[in-house]
């Protein structure tokens, strides 16, 4: 197989279209997900030499060590990791179950850092590689509602910068892709006024696409990227600005 | 090769890839942080030995107090390979 990335959250919204943009890169994408989508299955189905998927519930965390050597085992060094699985559950703090809290950091945040744990020791050994963390512009600019999402995100902006500076040594990069307001299932929520609001206060007019988050992701893993570690690349179509 | 002999081929190969530079002898006292390998050579340590012998005792046996000297290491991995055994 050649050079592959594992890519997390693949079934549907940012995670497919990364795994899409990677595969057109000519590299391989071991996908994973706790469902194997349609879509997902049809891209696999279309280059099945080089996009393979993989079950996970990434949020069990007593199993993603296993789940590292497995993947290790059966398709060799990795050379990157993109770290794009997450939830994203919103409401106020106040009423928010803690059950809730608990689950989304798990997996929002715990998950990537054991994910890049294991999988970055091959990395090491390798002498190059690339861990690239889906955060979001909320971890900077905050959002009512998405107070326990966006504390996860801000982790691991913090979490890339040091690792960033623990493993540049070694000829890995670590960042983040901080996306603004996409449309994808996660944010099929924000819809009418709100959503028009943000839209027209962005300077393009527009929002950012899963296409335009991917390709910054690409960007990131490919040569062109090697001098960029320790960093958060914005997609927002400007609304940051 | 035994497991003592294992791990210090190990810690060679990795000195080499991670430019860093061996002290000439190890004993089993010798302590890890004075044996010339950083924390990021002992990572590589880690995980080249994971490769050779398909164990992470670390993680396996939940290890949560890292080793001090050389021996303590390799009794480490001795145990992570016994349990693999049984």
């Amino acid at each position: 197989m050649s050079e592959y990335v594992v890519v997390t959250g693949a079934s549907r919204g940012l995670g497919l279209a990364i795994c899409r943009d990677i595969l057109d890169s000519g590299m391989s994408v071991v996908a994973l997900s706790r469902t194997y989508s349609t879509e997902l299955q049809k891209l696999v189905a279309s280059k099945p030499e080089l996009c393979h998927f993989v079950e996970a519930d990434l949020a069990d965390l007593e199993h993603i060590p296993a789940l590292c050597k497995s993947i290790v085992k059966t398709f060799g060094r990795p050379y990157g990791l993109v770290n794009n699985a997450a939830v994203g559950h919103d409401g106020v703090l106040a009423t928010m179950p803690n059950g809730v809290i608990d689950s989304l950091m798990r997996l929002n945040v715990q998950s990537p850092m054991l994910l890049s744990k294991y999988l970055l020791r091959s990395m090491l050994l390798n002498r190059k590689g690339r861990v690239i963390n889906i955060s979001s512009i909320i971890a900077k600019t905050g959002f009512n509602g998405l107070s326990v999402y966006a504390a996860s995100k801000a982790a691991l902006e913090g979490f890339s910068k040091s690792l960033a500076r623990e493993v540049g040594k070694a000829g890995i990069t670590v960042n983040c892709v901080a996306p603004g307001y996409m449309q994808t299932d996660m944010t099929g929520d924000l819809q009418g006024e709100k959503l028009a609001s943000i839209k027209r206060r962005s300077p393009l007019g527009k929002l950012a696409s899963v296409e335009d988050a991917a390709a910054m992701v690409s960007f990131l893993l490919s040569d062109k990227g090697s001098a960029i570690t320790g960093t958060v690349m914005t997609v927002d179509a400007g609304s940051t600005a | 090769m035994n497991i003592e002999q294992t791990v210090k081929r190990a810690m060679s190969d990795v000195a080499q890839l991670s430019d860093c530079q061996l002290i000439e002898t190890i004993e089993p006292d010798t302590l890890l942080l004075q044996s010339g390998l950083d924390s990021l050579g002992y990572a590589m340590l880690v995980a080249q030995l994971e490769e050779e012998l398909g164990i992470d005792p670390f993680t396996e046996l939940a290890i949560t107090v890292y080793p001090a000297t050389f021996a303590e290491f390799v009794a480490v991995y001795a145990q992570g390979l016994e349990q693999k055994r049984d």
